[in-house]
């Protein structure tokens, strides 16, 4: 049977916080032993001091984490410098950890590793969680490593671990180990089921420029002109930011998808960098949300994840939000929880993070993507 | 002492409580605060986000403006060249009936002398026998005999006979004009394809007959094709552009001095499959160069020195055979070799267009009822 834990405290001391998020989640689980977890929390905990005291009373468990810009949970809803602890337990879904370490020196040595230690052999892999690091390399190159070492069939999803809007440093968590520039993975085996929901919010406004110059996920020039003159133009003279995303319209496509600025760009060069790759040639179109739109896509990420949901209720659900959501919503932010938990069931155990970026594919059961300014929501459940 | 014991303990207790609850507050005031500033920020960025983009939509109207005043003078300009097309086809198609018409009334003229000198003749004759009734039959015979009576006896019916042929001739001719003439109509009709080809062939014979140069021959290989289903109006014209191109591109190689046996028009129609025929041109004129080829059916594109086309004969043809008759319009071509234009329709259409009047359709030809043969000077 599968069962899921919750616990979140928002007591900013490292020791009580993560005592009181253990003793919820002992409290769901009446001993039954976890066999594996997520660990989600704020920059400013004492992180060693945490996964020690998690190893301390769940000693085998296949733990990842990181550090967040906010957490959610079915328990306080939505906190900022909290903790949140969510536990796994059956008996027929096989869940390993596994993690890849300089990732952004070597993307895909760190994928294949990550997945070498979490996955085995005999049983195939229903589902990637991941947590990676966000800010010293690309995440569509990050994902894309990730794809090539799992089959390329296997949904990927999770968030980019944050730093509370600092872009300084984040960290990942892999059992009772804290690092950085690390991608840690959990895969799931067996009766797994799920779905999932994707939303933005976000529009294009202004003049489409196209990209003349760029690499990976730097843009040097939009309309042979310095990328940053692109967003001085629309938001003055300040530094690029996350809120105002660029939607990319690649070639012989009708959509649009967002890629939003890491807060690094080089003055001189005028070089903007991304959370994301960006294809040469692309049209690109600054783009904004309003507060209602932004609450309103957050609720059709659930209704999406929810009507494709297989079985009959899920039992969990995981949020990946965008940071520049949290930014924008500003005191609105909670109604973010409360809007998407309105949709589900009263009893559906959750948890989630604002995030540097997230991973999802876009339609159910197809490959998956990296996303900014998204709300992602996914179901889990046992067949 | 126990009492004051506890009483410390728990005032120690509550100062510790109360220290972290104002960390805890420090840290929602620097929070709050941080986000107080990022907001301010965002709206700052916000505003100038709005401000900029309405400034770019003010910049686009005003261009848009621009733009709507220059596709009007664009618009214009487009009709003064239809318009010059225009008279250029009809000045070919005056030019070739005029040449036409020429020969019969010249025919016609000439005789009129000669039955006037037959009828004075014959009005003498009349006179005596009206003046002297007894001694009639010497001078009769007497005049008869100074005038050649005999002869014009035997002339005039057939000097006559001919004239009523070019009368007729001229009859024809005016009526192939009236029916080149209903410019308006583009219904579409069930028609001989052939017909439409030899009219086009009419109008342009003087051209055929060079003066300047050798003549140009034309070769027909007309396949067994039932009648189409088209907008003969429509198809008459891209048959007189195609025609008249190919007599151009003979004209330019002979003055280029590419030496043939036979300047030729080669014309053949094809019924190749269950609903579709292809009509083919070739010439073995000067040809087209493969970089020129891609642009040919522009509009406004031509290959002919400045003055002498428009560039609009080719881009209607081919929007009148692969727009109006969901046909294909191709063309093959070698520099020196010559042209083959190649015309793929249906025979029958579903989509029946009618009554299509456009700027392009001044030209509508209709087919000739009677077409022969081109005439024979």
């Amino acid at each position: 049977m599968f069962k899921v834990a919750i616990g979140h405290s928002n007591d900013f001391v490292s020791q009580t916080a993560i005592a009181d998020a253990i003793a919820q989640c002992q409290e769901t689980l009446a001993g039954i032993k976890p066999q594996a977890g997520i660990l989600l929390a704020g920059i400013e905990f004492d992180r060693e001091v945490i996964l020690q005291e998690v190893n301390q009373v769940f000693p085998d468990l296949a733990l990842i984490g990181g550090t967040t810009d906010g957490e959610i949970s079915s328990v306080l809803g939505f906190e900022q410098d909290s903790l949140v602890l969510m536990l796994f337990c059956s008996d027929r879904i096989q869940i390993r950890a596994g993690i890849g370490h300089n990732l952004s020196q070597d993307p895909q040595a760190a994928a294949k590793s990550a997945i070498a230690q979490a996955r085995c052999h005999t049983d195939e892999v229903a589902l990637c969680l991941t947590l990676p690091e966000s800010l010293t390399t690309s995440a569509v190159i990050v994902l894309d490593s990730l794809k090539t070492a799992l089959d390329n069939q296997t949904p990927i999803f999770g968030g980019l671990t944050a730093d509370g809007w600092q872009f300084q440093q984040t960290y990942q968590f892999f059992k009772n180990e804290v690092y950085s520039d690390a991608l840690p993975v959990l895969l799931f085996s067996g009766p797994l089921l799920f779905s999932h929901g994707v939303a933005s919010g976000w529009q294009p406004i202004g003049k489409p420029g196209r990209v003349t110059k760029v690499e990976h996920n730097i843009i040097y020039e939009i309309d042979n002109c310095p990328a940053i003159e692109f967003y001085h133009h629309y938001i003055g003279p300040r530094p690029p930011s996350s809120e105002y995303p660029l939607a990319v319209f690649a070639e012989g496509n009708e959509g649009f998808y967002l890629r939003a600025p890491s807060s690094t760009y080089d003055p001189e060069s005028g070089s903007v960098s991304f959370f994301g790759d960006i294809p040469l040639n692309a049209c690109v179109q600054i783009s904004e949300a309003g507060r209602d739109r932004i609450l309103s896509a957050s609720q059709a990420s659930m209704q999406q994840a929810l009507q494709h949901y297989p079985g009959h209720d899920p039992l969990a659900a995981l949020f990946f939000s965008c940071t520049s959501r949290r930014q924008l919503l500003g005191t609105r932010t909670q109604e973010e929880y409360q809007l998407v938990q309105q949709c589900g069931h009263q009893n559906l155990v959750s948890c989630g993070f604002y995030t540097n970026g997230e991973i999802a594919p876009l339609q159910q059961k197809s490959t998956s993507c990296f996303h900014n300014e998204t709300f992602i929501t996914l179901l889990l459940g046992e067949a | 002492m126990e009492s004051l014991e506890t009483t410390v303990t728990q005032y120690e207790a509550k100062i510790k409580h109360l220290e972290k609850e104002n960390q805890f507050l420090k840290r929602k005031l620097k929070r709050s605060e941080q986000q107080l500033v990022f907001l301010e920020e965002t709206n700052e960025k916000k505003e100038t986000l709005l401000r900029t983009v309405i400034q770019d939509l003010q910049q686009s109207q005003q261009s848009l403006e621009e733009r709507q005043q220059a596709i009007e003078r664009l618009k214009n300009t487009q009709a003064k060249l239809v318009q010059t097309e225009k008279m250029s086809s009809l000045g070919q198609l005056v030019a070739g009936i005029a040449h036409e018409i020429n020969n019969p009334v010249n025919f016609i003229h000439g005789n009129l002398k000669y039955i006037d000198s037959c009828l004075n003749d014959l009005l003498k004759i009349v006179k005596i026998c009206c003046q002297n009734p007894s001694n009639v039959q010497a001078d009769l015979a007497q005049v008869a005999e100074e005038l050649d009576l005999d002869f014009i006896v035997d002339d005039l019916p057939k000097v006559i006979k001919s004239m009523t042929l070019g009368t007729s001739r001229i009859s024809e001719i005016v009526r192939s004009l009236r029916n080149f003439s209903r410019l308006d109509e583009s219904d579409f009709k069930t028609v001989d394809i052939h017909e439409g080809i030899d009219n086009s062939l009419l109008i342009l014979s003087y051209r055929l007959k060079g003066k300047e140069i050798p003549n140009i021959q034309i070769v027909k290989q007309y396949g067994e094709i039932p009648e189409i289903d088209c907008c003969p109006g429509q198809m008459n014209q891209v048959f007189m552009n195609l025609l008249t191109n190919a007599i151009d591109a003979c004209e330019e190689a002979y003055r280029r001095g590419i030496q043939r046996e036979f300047y030729t028009i080669f014309l053949e129609t094809t019924h190749y499959a269950h609903n579709r025929v292809k009509i083919k041109v070739q010439d073995n004129g000067i040809g087209i160069s493969q970089e020129m080829l891609p642009k040919l059916f522009d509009p406004f594109y031509t290959t002919k020195p400045t003055g002498k086309g428009t560039g609009l004969g080719l881009a209607i043809s081919y929007q009148i055979v692969t727009e109006k008759h969901n046909g294909s319009l191709e063309c093959q071509s070698q520099v020196g070799e010559g042209t083959t234009f190649t015309i793929d329709i249906p025979i029958q259409t579903e989509t029946k267009l009618t009554s299509v009047k456009d700027t392009y359709s001044q030209f509508h030809l209709r087919p000739r009822v009677e077409a022969k043969e081109p005439h024979k000077d």
